[in-house]
């Protein structure tokens, strides 16, 4: 085990670096994967603000900046300024005195119309600030009516009211008097009625009329038509109410989420504006700012913030540590010039501990603090491990598959498993994955991306890569192995494929005859039906005798060939036949070859000439042995008569009662070699004799037991001389088999005199009598197994030990034709039994086998 | 004197035959083909002939049945045809023993000496005795217990003889060693042994001139045993 473990190491050198090498690949990709994700992730930031989710690019950061001085904190911090002065003006609107009035007054015409510069006189209705929010909530309706003239007259006002505004109002020395956005506090106001329309004077027309419905009245509990003398009027008083209407509500609820995010004490923005309209100072601040001046504000504002920005026109100052430039502020602040005056103060600063989370700030710190110091060198790291991939690719490409080299330097090249699938296969499965790939990607990963978290996104992107490199891997070594052992091309199927048809091009090249038989008449025939067949189709219905005729010509030509087709299967049938009967045996079977043709003759005749062959060849063969028999026989009666004589005469000087003890050595040996020489002549005769078939069997019923019984009570003193006990087994009283009586017993003596001449001397000879059944075929089959110690090792091949004049000891010492064995092999074949010899060690096994006759039921 | 006329082509053969007969007492007249021994036959009076079958001029086979018109002496076939076939034709056409070459000189001797005796005494054979068996040669008293073969005594066992006995009395009949058991040994035979095969083979050694190839006691090999009917 060890050996071969050691073997298998020996046998592919480099093996293990391989596999490492392989896995520091995959490693490397997959960490460059994590790498890259993390940069992609790290570039930038989702914030959720005041402004809603939004993305900020952090890329471009350098890596050793503080949070404070990046862009991304001046981009927060720019967003802020501009919720914040946005905010401020919107406080303005729903504001009295810091707090929410839903009473405030508004003058729809002036908020309308707040971006531009207010006329002196102007048509207006003033409605409270709630009433004006639940009126755009709400929605307006309006209804076409149909009015008459008079109807008109009913229903407007007979004059304009008419708003004007004291512009020159000297109550007032600042730069700005009044807003348009709220008028009421700083403006006077004076209703003048004016522009009588006078009905004598001018007749109003029937006209189709869209009415606003009152959803509220005024402040002054007035409708809508009653401030107008005319529908021109009409119409734009009420557009300016919606316009008014729905950019309060809007900014209502601007108003409510700006307070939430910038409520005093809950957020990292601290703000600060102040500015004077008429003579109010209004300050809009998350700051304490009771009974503080600017100064002790601002350095507050410097202490507990990181970064700030103050503005002070009307010092002339602006004074910031961030990037937000002045310019910038203002343009900020003149998006929003209705609401703020010249004068306006604006302090923002950012606390320095970031404690709250609402704003974005800390989650933008945190995030800068992950990313952006290490960006850098993840994205370096990332390089450097593609570098490395791309290296170990290069590397592996050049190891991949060499398993070692033979003696001559040649490469060996070890190819895996999936090497044998065939090209094209390995090609199809890749584009087939490419193709998986680049829809996961398109279709799924794009939309999943967005919602996963940055650490899903890392593992999935890590593992996704991976998963790809792995897949790439599999597919890009296989290829570099089977380029290498230039299994490319011939594991492709192209080329299987290019073969088989040559094959058969070669094939039809060498038996064109067979060929051009065969294909040239099937193509006639079928050409023929074609033919036929478009006659047919052709002449079917308008001429009908031309239909008949290839109808009639088909049919004809049809069963002609079916008839040919019969005659040729049958003649082959019968050739079958006459192969079948000479191969069984019948050598004097002949194939009827009437009516045959063509081919089925040359085969029919083939068939009885290799019959006559085998005929004549079993005759000759049978004659050469039956001659040979004959010969063995007369020699063997040749040799006979003089060992007649000299037995006799030995025997004659045997009684002659010779003293010299030399010489009665001598005729002892002559004795005994006479002797043998007479028992080699007639195991010789009937060695032969059975080999040549030339024996007539009497079948009868023999009893085994009964036989074996006789046999050991034959050999009782044969054995006793030698000391061998013989232990008989039987399974029943009764065995028996067909067989010859006098032919059986041979079998049995020849047996009994080999234990007799070579068994150890004081050992037990075991014969077992058992019943088998053959699995197969269910027959009854008799074992007969003879046991015995050889007294010499056996030194011969068992099957060669039923060859004649084989002998257990090689120096033919003991009595013995050597034909005992041979001859008992012979008789038991030819009464339909198999003997079978085994040895094992000592041990000496014979083992016969016969077909059990199986004892009739009375 | 008893006239004993041996032929044989083969004169070393005769010769020794001549030796071996002579020590028992026989006269031997010798010939050399078939011609010969019928002209012997016709000028001195023969008792016995023993005649090889293969022979120059006149064959063994064709000199039998020559002899056979006129002559009922007992005639020993002296062949090296060893075959069942030849043997069979020899008893057949009038020959009253066969022995094979190359031949045991004694066993030759042994069979003259039966024959001879069988055709001497076998015609005053007449006397009627229930308890008297016979079968060939081979007779058996059965109120003496005494047991002969062409006349000599034979001593059995009281096994042996009971066997013998009732393989005698029932001639023909083949006798299994169970049943052989059963009727000497009255006991029912559960998984007999070769007891009865080793009595059986010592009556042979006994009675039989060559045991191997008995002229009495048959062995019908994987049946049984049985005298055969004479």
């Amino acid at each position: 085990m060890e050996n071969e473990e050691a073997k298998k190491h020996q046998k592919k050198p480099g093996t293990g670096i391989n596999t490492f090498l392989h896995v520091l690949q995959q490693a490397v990709i997959f960490i460059a994967a994590i790498l890259a994700v993390m940069v992609l992730c790290g570039s930038y930031v989702v914030i959720e603000s005041g402004n809603g989710t939004q993305l900020y690019n952090i890329r471009n950061e350098e890596a050793d900046t503080k949070f404070e001085d990046s862009k991304l904190f001046n981009k927060l911090l720019g967003n802020s300024i501009t919720d914040v002065v946005r905010y401020g003006a919107i406080r303005g609107q729903m504001e009295t005195d810091g707090e929410f009035d839903g009473k405030k007054v508004i003058d729809t015409t002036a908020f309308a119309g707040r971006y531009n510069s207010l006329q002196s006189e102007y048509i207006t209705a003033r409605y409270y600030l709630d009433d004006l929010i639940n009126w755009s909530k709400n929605g307006f309706t309006y209804e076409d009516v149909y009015m008459t003239g008079e109807e008109a007259d009913q229903f407007l006002s007979r004059f304009n009211l008419v708003t004007t505004v004291d512009l020159d109002s000297d109550s007032y020395s600042g730069s700005a008097k009044y807003l348009n956005s709220d008028l009421d506090s700083a403006v006077v106001i004076k209703d003048v009625s004016g522009n009588l329309f006078d009905t004598g004077a001018y007749q109003r027309e029937d006209e189709n009329v869209t009415v606003l419905r009152n959803r509220y009245r005024t402040v002054d509990g007035k409708n809508i038509e009653d401030h107008v003398a005319i529908f021109d009027e009409y119409y734009k008083l009420c557009a300016n109410i919606k316009q008014t209407a729905d950019d309060l509500a809007l900014n209502y609820n601007e108003y409510l989420k700006y307070q939430e995010l910038y409520q005093p004490g809950q957020s990292n923005v601290v703000y600060f504006i102040r500015k004077t309209v008429g003579d109010d100072v209004l300050v809009y601040t998350n700051l304490d700012t009771k009974a503080k001046n600017l100064t002790v504000l601002k350095q507050e504002l410097l202490d507990s913030c990181m970064r700030s920005v103050y503005y002070d026109p009307v010092n002339m100052t602006y004074e910031t540590d961030t990037q937000i430039e002045e310019s910038t502020l203002r343009y900020v602040m003149n998006g929003f010039d209705y609401a703020y005056p010249e004068n306006t103060q604006v302090m923002v600063g950012i606390r320095s501990d970031l404690s709250y989370a609402q704003d974005g700030f800390n989650k933008a710190r945190n995030e800068f603090n992950k990313y952006v110091p290490f960006l850098g060198q993840y994205l370096v790291c990332a390089v450097v491990c593609i570098i490395i991939y791309l290296l170990l690719l290069a590397l592996l490409t050049v190891r991949e598959g060499v398993a070692g080299r033979k003696e001559s330097g040649e490469v060996i090249i070890r190819l895996h498993r999936e090497d044998r699938i065939p090209t094209e296969i390995m090609i199809a499965a890749a584009g087939m994955i490419v193709f998986l790939v680049y829809m996961l990607i398109s279709r799924v990963i794009n939309t999943a991306w967005q919602s996963m978290g940055n650490n899903a996104m890392i593992a999935f992107g890590a593992v996704f890569v991976l998963a790809v490199s792995l897949l790439f891997s599999f597919f890009y070594y296989s290829f570099v192995r089977r380029i290498k052992a230039g299994t490319l091309w011939r594991d492709s199927l192209i080329r299987r494929f290019g073969k088989w048809v040559l094959k058969w091009i070669r094939y039809a090249y060498r038996h064109w005859d067979l060929v051009l038989r065969v294909w040239v008449p099937f193509g006639i025939f079928v050409l023929f039906h074609m033919v036929m067949l478009l006659v047919i189709s052709a002449g079917s219905l308008y001429s009908v005798p031309r239909f008949l005729i290839a109808m009639l010509i088909l049919i004809v030509v049809d069963i002609q060939i079916g008839i040919l087709i019969y005659r040729s299967a049958r003649a082959r049938q019968t050739i079958l036949e006459g192969i079948r009967k000479i191969s069984e045996g019948d050598t004097e079977y002949k194939v009827n070859e009437k009516g045959m043709q063509g081919d089925n003759l040359v085969m029919a005749r083939a068939v009885n000439s290799i019959g006559d062959s085998v005929k004549n060849a079993v005759e000759t063969s049978m004659k050469d042995e039956r001659l040979k028999a004959d010969l063995i026989t007369n020699v063997s009666h040749d040799i006979k008569t003089p060992l007649t004589s000299i037995i006799n005469y030995v025997d004659l000087i045997k009684r002659q009662n010779v003293q010299d003890p030399q010489i009665r050595e001598y005729i002892q040996v002559l004795d005994a070699k006479s002797q043998r020489l007479k028992q080699l002549t007639d195991d010789l005769v009937e060695a032969s004799k059975i080999s040549s078939g030339n024996i007539v069997l009497q079948w009868e019923k023999i009893n085994l037991v009964e036989l074996l019984h006789q046999t050991i009570g034959e050999f009782s003193e044969k054995f006793g001389e030698k000391r061998l006990y013989p232990v008989f087994n039987s399974p029943a009283d009764n065995v028996c088999i067909l067989a010859d009586s006098r032919r059986i017993w041979r079998v049995m003596e020849n047996l009994f005199n080999n234990i007799y001449k070579y068994a150890l001397e004081g050992t037990r000879v075991y014969i077992d009598l058992e019943l088998r059944q053959d699995a197969e075929n269910h027959e009854k089959w008799v074992v007969l197994a003879v046991k015995n110690i050889s007294a010499k090792p056996l030194k011969v091949n068992p099957n060669e030990l039923t060859e004649r004049f084989i002998r257990g000891d090689e120096s033919r010492t003991t009595e013995g034709s050597g034909l005992g064995l041979s001859i008992a092999k012979n008789l038991v074949e030819i009464q339909k039994g198999v003997l079978e010899i085994v040895m094992d060690g000592d041990l000496f096994k014979v083992n016969l086998y016969f077909p059990l006759l199986e004892e009739q039921i009375n | 004197m008893t006239n004993i006329l041996v032929c044989d082509d083969d004169k070393e053969i005769v010769d020794a035959i001549e030796i071996y007969l002579n020590q028992e007492g026989y006269h031997i007249y010798k010939a050399y083909d078939g011609e010969q021994a019928i002209q012997v036959l016709k000028e001195q009076n023969i008792h016995l002939l023993i005649i090889d079958i293969m022979m120059p001029k006149l064959d063994g086979i064709h000199a039998t049945l020559k002899i056979r018109e006129y002559s009922s002496i007992p005639i020993i076939f002296l062949s090296a045809k060893s075959e069942d076939t030849d043997k069979i034709l020899g008893l057949n056409i009038g020959a009253d023993d066969y022995v094979t070459k190359p031949f045991n000189p004694l066993e030759l001797v042994a069979r003259v000496k039966s024959n001879l005796r069988r055709y001497t005494q076998l015609g005053n054979l007449n006397v009627e005795n229930n308890a008297l068996f016979t079968a060939g040669g081979l007779c058996i008293n059965d109120e003496t217990k005494e047991v002969t073969v062409d006349g000599e005594n034979v001593k059995l066992t009281p096994i042996e003889y009971n066997i013998l006995l009732l393989l005698v009395k029932n001639q023909g009949k083949v006798f299994s060693i169970n049943q052989i058991y059963e009727s000497i040994w009255n006991e029912e035979a559960i998984g007999a042994d070769n007891t009865v095969a080793v009595h059986i083979r010592h009556i042979r050694e006994k009675i039989e001139i060559n045991p191997k190839e008995p002229r009495y006691l048959k062995v019908v090999w994987g049946v049984g045993y049985k005298i055969e009917k004479q």
